[in-house]
Order: C-alpha cells, then sequence, then structure tokens
C-alpha cells in the first residue's frame, strides 16, 4: 500500500491494549475489582477501524486474537472470531459511526463490548460451567466509561503522527 | 475492492475459530500451537509483572537492618526445626522402605523438584492460573504437579519454552484426588472459584471426616504425587435431604501469595493402592462404594 504510514502506531496501540488486558490488581485488593477491567482491545481497535478501516484488516485482527487467546487462557480461536467480526462492522458502519458523538460511540461501544462478553461466555459455557451473572456487564460499562479518554488520547496520537 | 469478499472472508475466519474452538475444548492436538504462540508472548507477562517486581526489589532494598535482623533471626529457628524434621523423616524412610520390603512392594521414591517463580497471572477473577519462568527447555512437561512452601498449588497446563502457565487447585475447572490423612478416606477435591474454598465431592453422610483433618492427595489417577498436603477440613455439613454431605476445605497452599513454587517431578508416576489400605478397610467402612469409581482413573 502506497502512502500508508504510521502503522507502528497502531502495532504498538493495539500491543499496549494487550498488556493492559494482563496487568493484574495487587493480590490484597478486592477480587470483584477484577470484573471492571475494561475491554481495551475492543476499544483501540473500535478506534482505528473507524478512523482508517483501510488499514485494519481482518485476517490481522484474528490473527491478534490468536495471541490473545494464548495470554488470557481462552480457548485458541475465541477472540479472533470476536476481533474479526468487530473490524467488520466498523467496516461496514464506519462513515455513519464517524458521525456520531462521543457519546453515542460510546454507547455502540457498549452494545459490541456486550455483544463480545455474551458471545465469550457462551462458547465457555459449552467447556465448563462458568456461571452467568449480572457481573458480565460491568466489564462493557466500563468500557463504555473509558471509550471517550481512548478516543481523544488516540485522536492526538493519530493527528500528531499523521497516520493515514 | 476489499467489501467484495470482506462477508466470505469474515465467514471463513469465524468458521475456522468455530472449529479451534471445538477441537481445543475436546483434545490435546492445539498443545503444541499453543506453547508456540506462548513462547512468543511471555514476554508480555514479565512486563506486565514488572511493577510488582520492582515494588518487592524496593522494598529490599529500603528493608532496614533491624528487620533483616529479624527475619534472618526468624529463618534461623525455621531451619533448626525443619532440619529437626529431616532428621526424623530420614529414619522414617528407612524405617517404611524396610516394612515396605517386608510387604513385597516397591518402595516410595523421592521426587525431584524444580523451583520456579511467578511471572505473571491470568487477571480473569473467573479462573486461578500463574504463569512461571520454567518452561520445556527446563523439562518442564504439561500436567506436572505443582506445590508451595505449604502444600499442593495446582497443576501444569500449557508449556512453552521458557514459561508455563499452572492450573490452581482452587479454579472450578480442577479437581484432584484426596484421602483423609487420619483414615484413608478416599474423595476427590474440586476448586470452587473462590481463593480459599475447596470442595470433597460425593462424601457419603456416613463418612468419618471432621472439621481440622488433613487432606493429602492420593496418588490415584497418576498425575499427582501421593502424600501432598491439599487442605485442611474447615466444615461438614449434612443436610437430611442430600445423600452427599457437603465438606468445605481451606488449603493449605498459600494460593494468591506464594511467588515461589516447586515442580515436581514424579519418580513414581503411578504408585498404585497406598499400602496401608488393609487398616483402613476395617476402619472406614463409610469411604463407601460412592467414592470408589469417581477415583478410578
Amino acid at each position: 500500500m502506497s502512502g500508508a504510514r504510521g502503522g507502528w502506531l497502531i502495532a504498538i496501540s493495539v500491543v499496549v491494549a494487550m498488556l493492559l488486558s494482563i496487568v493484574h490488581l495487587p493480590e490484597d485488593w478486592p477480587r470483584w475489582m477484577g470484573w471492571l477491567r475494561p475491554n481495551w482491545l475492543l476499544l483501540v481497535l473500535f478506534f482505528w477501524v473507524l478512523e482508517v478501516p483501510h488499514r485494519v484488516g481482518l485476517v490481522a485482527m484474528w490473527c491478534v486474537g490468536l495471541f490473545v487467546d494464548v495470554l488470557t487462557a481462552d480457548p485458541i480461536g475465541l477472540n479472533g472470531a470476536v476481533l474479526a467480526t468487530i473490524t467488520y462492522i466498523g467496516w461496514q458502519f464506519f462513515e455513519r459511526l464517524r458521525m456520531y458523538s462521543v457519546v453515542q460511540q460510546g454507547l455502540i461501544v457498549f452494545v459490541l463490548a456486550t455483544a463480545a462478553e455474551v458471545a465469550q461466555v457462551m462458547v465457555l459455557d459449552f467447556g465448563s460451567d462458568h456461571p452467568w451473572a449480572w457481573s458480565l456487564l460491568l466489564s462493557p460499562l466500563m468500557t463504555m466509561l473509558v471509550w471517550p479518554f481512548v478516543f481523544l488520547l488516540l485522536l492526538r496520537l493519530r493527528t500528531g503522527v499523521r497516520v493515514e | 475492492m476489499r467489501e467484495s469478499g470482506a462477508g466470505y472472508l469474515l465467514f471463513g475466519l469465524v468458521f475456522l475459530s468455530g472449529v479451534l474452538v471445538t477441537i481445543d475444548f475436546s483434545t490435546r492436538l492445539l498443545d503444541p500451537l499453543r506453547g508456540g504462540i506462548a513462547t512468543i508472548v511471555s514476554p508480555f507477562y514479565v512486563v506486565a509483572e514488572s511493577p510488582y517486581f520492582l515494588s518487592g526489589a524496593i522494598g529490599d532494598v529500603l528493608s532496614t537492618r533491624d528487620q533483616l535482623q529479624r527475619r534472618n533471626e526468624q529463618l534461623q529457628d525455621e531451619i533448626l526445626s525443619l532440619s529437626q524434621m529431616a532428621q526424623q523423616a530420614i529414619s522414617l524412610r528407612a524405617e517404611n522402605d524396610r516394612l515396605r520390603a517386608l510387604l513385597g512392594s516397591q518402595s516410595r521414591l523421592s521426587d525431584e523438584v524444580l523451583i520456579a517463580e511467578l511471572v505473571g497471572v491470568v487477571p480473569d477473577p473467573n479462573r486461578f492460573q500463574i504463569i512461571v519462568n520454567k518452561g520445556s527447555l527446563d523439562g518442564v512437561q504439561n500436567g506436572q504437579a505443582v506445590i508451595d512452601a505449604q502444600g499442593l498449588f495446582g497443576q501444569v497446563v500449557e508449556v512453552s519454552r521458557s514459561t508455563s502457565r499452572v492450573l490452581l487447585l482452587v479454579d472450578r475447572n480442577h479437581a484432584v484426588p484426596v484421602r483423609i490423612n487420619r483414615n484413608g478416606v478416599r474423595s476427590i477435591a474440586g476448586g470452587t472459584g473462590d481463593v480459599d474454598g475447596l470442595v470433597l465431592e460425593n462424601v457419603p453422610t456416613s463418612a468419618d471426616i471432621v472439621p481440622g483433618d488433613l487432606v493429602e492427595t492420593s496418588g490415584l489417577g497418576g498425575r499427582f504425587p501421593p502424600g501432598y498436603p491439599v487442605g485442611e477440613v474447615e466444615s461438614v455439613l449434612v443436610e437430611p435431604t442430600s445423600s452427599y454431605a457437603q465438606v468445605r476445605l481451606r488449603p493449605t497452599a498459600l494460593i494468591d501469595r506464594s511467588r515461589h513454587v516447586l515442580i515436581i517431578f514424579s519418580s513414581t508416576p503411578w504408585e498404585g493402592e497406598p499400602q496401608v489400605s488393609g487398616s483402613i478397610a476395617s476402619d472406614a467402612p463409610a469411604a463407601g462404594p460412592d467414592t470408589e469409581p469417581g477415583v478410578s482413573p
């Protein structure tokens, strides 16, 4: 692709998101706080697919998903399917989503994060007895709340580096 | 240009994911792939864990002379009492071997261990898994038992070149064949998803188990070497309507605190029935037919 630049910023942001998704809280903190972890990868991916959809590939995201599977001890292929689906949805609707305000985008992020969470629990249900619970919604809620900050930060970085 | 085939591509990828997930759930075929990827991503864990390493290191540097001295004295005391126990253990082992020889059974070999350090924790509150810094280069293999200084810790479930993943015994998906140290009643200790809770599964209400009993690995199933402490019985709840007693254990291992663990290289992969079972049978008829089929591998 000619004129492609700033790919390293996309790569770095994805790597940072993966790191953030495995950083754990100190052991003496209450365990339920672990439910509050935003879906960092979804946030970063959503940003890039809105801003520069032609730079985010389905297969690439699926491969990133493989790494995430191993990092978070999910069955292999699970996160790949989720990330690829989100990329596809972004591709289909990015023109419209760009027009939305940050708050409206946050709501979309909430829906996507919830769908991803539900899909994961459904798949895990086949293999074990993970319980359904309302705590399922905590992570998508946090993801929604964090979205404006991630959006602004990445937007600033993006314009600074001029990712095309 | 991409738009035309994107739908098909997505379908293909999701389908491939489905196939992979199914394979991963039902077989161990993908273990090499998992190990390979884990080799690439293991630095992630090191980076994610580095704040804790740093704070630990800083704490070491900043600890006062007083604290160090006190700690030193504590450790000296501990060494004394442990070496006294070790002396006893040597003579007991010799005696045990003699008795076993008299009974005509194979003598129990001691297990070799490899010290490993925790380098990462899987942060999902549903899961109890840690990453340790020894991998296939050190000879670690899938399924090896892991202990800490206090008792059974878990087992290795994934090995990369220089790290491996340990499933802790309190994880909901973990279970270990155990026996009561006092009378040899056999059962299976399953994880509850709580950091300080294990349950004995399918214990008949008549079983001779009381709070305070020490529960140790039975060695049945061949995955865990026999004789390592698993937990202490915390409560035994007998409900009139249920045919099973609810027995809760508190794990002896410091599940959420140990940073150093031992990976066991068992020299006796299958030891079979503990040889004292002759006296057990009369002692605890209540162990019953119920525990038997569950325990057999």
